[in-house]
């Protein structure tokens, strides 16, 4: 049998701060991060609601040791550098130094963040040439490599680009490298910056809600955009227990399937769903009971929340476990979501919680079931499930369980 | 990892006739403005006549090599979807882009922002042959193929089953896109025919080139033209890490240099990367035939699949055409071939090909 995938060290950055200790805290605090917009330029800004990091791209090169101003680095980076280095604070780096190990990241737009800000310059005779350091930054790789350039790190590396489930993706790849025995160590996550055209294009959707989002809701009205970013230490059990690293918990089962529905909507049945998550049940060898607790992809938006809600109901029946969004947390923050509600995941398990779906009022006609909507306590959970759900049909289920 | 990739079928649709491969280089497509641009097949085959007025370029190229890839390979639902792109459909990046700056983002068309997503195409795929089974996208850049071939690599060894597995890689060019990169030096100032491309190696830049290519994949053997056994990704590697990294493959599979009948070298005319290919070509047995491929594809990030599906071509075909021949060697078999690709940023890819059913 293949050897089990653990995970050792974690390092996040979102709307609610840097760090496990500031998340935990807000999330006890049913402290939202969503609020209003200070950063990002865009002529709506006043009109929406955002998961939006405070700190201002001078503020996060500084944190790193960056220069400030004009420093090559795109927002994407500076996020996926900020996460890498709180993990790093609680993960020695030698031993991504010693040894091969993967390192797989994701996003789904890049550096877009600053090309949309120079893009008609660089298109203009005699441009400002200040802006060509930022010309490959559209690159979705381009942040992979900064992070590992940054760390003088010398990884396989991947990025991969599945919408909103992309980082989990992540995660499921570098499982699959380590189960395979190829390294035994996985740096897996990724990174999203918010951007006017992510904005601009779940507006056009009219996917997102002005007001703070409701998943699960029978009056929801769409989503709420977020930034962050978030990678997980994966390493084969073996070598974790060598090296009596401290073990969060095992990645005890996946799946990657698809709807073959729909462009941009989940198949509204919730099918595609099911199968995702019954297959990562198959893989842990688990039966549906085992399930303490369910972080759903919840993005608050009509499609989603139902077809994703008769899917579990399906699946786990009307007596379904402990389940939420955490989105009313963070914002929907793309790439990024998988991997910080993974990291989500595990915080519940660890700290015996069930983190509760803010801004919960009204029952959804079409289910019977709802969302947890005030925070639990002392809640033992032996394995969590977390799904991650994007356009292109693309879905993903992870579970999580006690090492 | 020594898992084969037995190639069932390929397809591409790139700047030359390689979508109907019976008129491969008769004639040679080239171009005198530095872009080497697709020569579109018929799509209605594949997409309704309603969706191909909708769907932007490269989405309708993607689709279609797709389907045809499967069709050729007698797939008619993949066990999975693996596809590589650095920058997806840039048409629609583009287009929503500059309306949302134009319109001072307001009352926009939204098709542009679906269609610019890395995975269109992949859903697109899936619906058409209802595959409800793994789907995965990659966007790393010059490796973004590679990637797609190490996850199908992986995938065939984590089960016994037989599998079949749709990959393959696309990218675009537009004009936009071609000023900006010519911004950082992707592409060469001066005048030239792209067919003479490879004879300018002491400037810098490449031209630019667009392409689509599919291959159905599996750990069955039956009906491949080759396998691929091994694929190298070195970023920024010097040149004898390279020459090492050959060396080290090469030994893996149990081969000498002299049994390497054809290095597909994808040299690129660039001088900033001719450090990288000088060894490769120079220190060849000569046993070994050299052919190359940018000429005809253009240079882009994953242009390295043209000569994937090249390689292909060489192994169904069992000749090697003149046009494409750099170096003569003396070898007169088609056994043994390494695809060396080199990119603007000077990143290598390698992949050991032979013929199936067992290594050599």
């Amino acid at each position: 049998m293949a050897e089990r995938v653990v995970i050792t060290a974690t390092g996040i950055i979102s709307a609610l701060g840097t760090g496990k200790d500031t998340h935990i805290s807000a999330i006890r605090n049913l402290r939202s991060g969503v609020n209003g917009v200070s950063l990002l330029k865009s002529v709506h800004a006043h009109e929406f609601l955002l998961g939006e990091i405070k700190k201002s791209n001078d503020d996060l090169a500084v944190i790193m040791g960056l220069p400030t101003g004009d420093n090559g680095y795109t927002r994407t980076t500076l996020l996926c550098l900020a996460a890498m280095n709180d993990l790093l604070q609680n993960t020695d780096i030698t031993l991504l130094q010693n040894e091969p190990f993967a390192f797989i990241n994701a996003n789904t737009v890049g550096g877009m963040s600053k090309m949309e800000d120079i893009y008609m310059d660089v298109l203009t005779v005699g441009a400002d040439e200040r802006n060509n350091k930022y010309i490959n930054t559209l690159d979705c790789a381009e942040s992979t490599e900064n992070v590992a350039a940054h760390y003088g790190l010398k990884p396989i590396m991947a990025t991969i680009s599945t919408a909103c489930s992309s980082s989990s993706n992540s995660l499921i790849l570098g499982a699959r490298m380590i189960k395979q025995g190829l390294v035994k160590r996985a740096v897996c996550g990724g990174g999203d910056a918010l951007s006017r055209f992510t904005l601009n294009g779940f507006y056009s959707l009219k996917n997102v809600d002005k007001m703070p989002c409701k998943p699960f809701d029978q009056n929801r009205g769409g989503l709420n955009l977020g930034e962050a970013s978030g990678f997980c230490l994966l390493e084969s059990e073996s070598s974790a227990k060598a090296r009596g690293a401290n073990i969060i918990a095992v990645l005890s089962g996946y799946a990657n399937t698809n709807d073959a529905y729909h462009p941009t909507a989940p198949s509204p049945t919730g099918e595609g769903a099911r199968r995702t998550m019954q297959q990562a049940l198959d893989m842990a060898g688990l039966k549906t009971t085992d399930i303490g607790y369910i972080n759903a992809h919840g993005t608050a938006t009509q499609n989603n929340d139902l077809s994703e809600g008769l899917a579990i109901q399906t699946l786990f029946g009307t007596n379904a476990p402990h389940f939420s969004s955490t989105k009313p947390y963070t914002g929907h923050t793309l790439a990024a979501a998988g991997v910080i509600e993974a990291i989500f995941s595990m915080w519940a398990m660890e700290e015996r919680i069930v983190i509760p779906n803010l801004n919960f009022e009204t029952q959804m006609e079409e289910l019977s079931i709802k969302p947890v909507s005030g925070l639990l306590e002392n809640v033992t959970i032996d394995h969590v499930l977390s799904n991650s759900f994007g356009f292109g049909g693309s879905n993903v289920s992870l579970i999580f369980s006690k090492a | 990892m020594r898992q084969p990739l037995y190639i069932l079928s390929a397809c591409s649709i790139s700047p030359q006739h390689s979508y109907d491969a019976e008129n491969f280089l008769n004639p040679v497509v080239t171009t005198d403005d530095g872009k080497l641009r697709i020569t579109a097949p018929d799509y209605s085959k594949y997409i309704s006549p309603v969706a191909i007025r909708r769907m932007s370029r490269m989405l309708k190229a993607g689709i279609t090599a797709g389907m045809k890839s499967l069709e050729m390979g007698g797939v008619t639902t993949p066990d999975a979807i693996i596809i590589g792109t650095a920058r997806g459909s840039v048409t629609d990046m583009e287009t929503f882009l500059k309306d949302m700056i134009n319109l001072q983002e307001e009352a926009l068309n939204p098709t542009g922002f679906i269609q610019s997503t890395y995975n269109s195409v992949n859903g697109w795929l899936a619906m058409m042959t209802r595959s409800t089974c793994y789907n995965q996208t990659y966007v790393h850049r010059g490796f973004s193929l590679e990637l797609c071939l190490f996850d199908a690599q992986l995938m065939l060894s984590e089960s016994q089953d037989k599998k079949y597995i749709l990959a393959g890689g696309f990218d675009e060019l537009t004009d936009e896109y071609v000023i900006i990169r010519g911004r950082i030096g992707y592409y060469k100032e001066q005048k030239l025919n792209s067919l003479s491309l490879l004879s300018h190696n002491d400037t810098s830049g490449s031209v630019a080139g667009e392409g689509a290519h599919f291959f159905t994949l599996s750990n069955n053997p039956e009906n491949a033209a080759c396998a691929i056994h091994t694929v190298q990704m070195l970023l920024k590697p010097t040149s004898e890490a390279v020459q090492a990294a050959i060396a080290d493959m090469l030994a893996q599979n149990e081969l000498q240099k002299e049994d390497i009948d054809v290095i597909m070298c994808g040299m690129n005319g660039d001088s900033r990367s001719q450090f990288l290919v000088d060894p490769v070509v120079n220190d060849c047995h000569e046993h070994t035939t050299i052919t190359t491929f940018k000429q005809l594809s253009g240079e882009y990030d994953t242009a390295s699949g043209f000569g994937l599906w090249l390689v292909n071509y060489l192994f169904t075909q069992k000749r090697i055409p003149e046009e494409i021949v750099y170096k003569k060697g003396t070898s007169t078999r088609i056994k043994n071939v390494l695809l060396f690709n080199v990119t603007i940023l000077g990143n290598v890819t390698l992949m050991l090909m032979t013929t199936p059913p067992a290594r050599p």
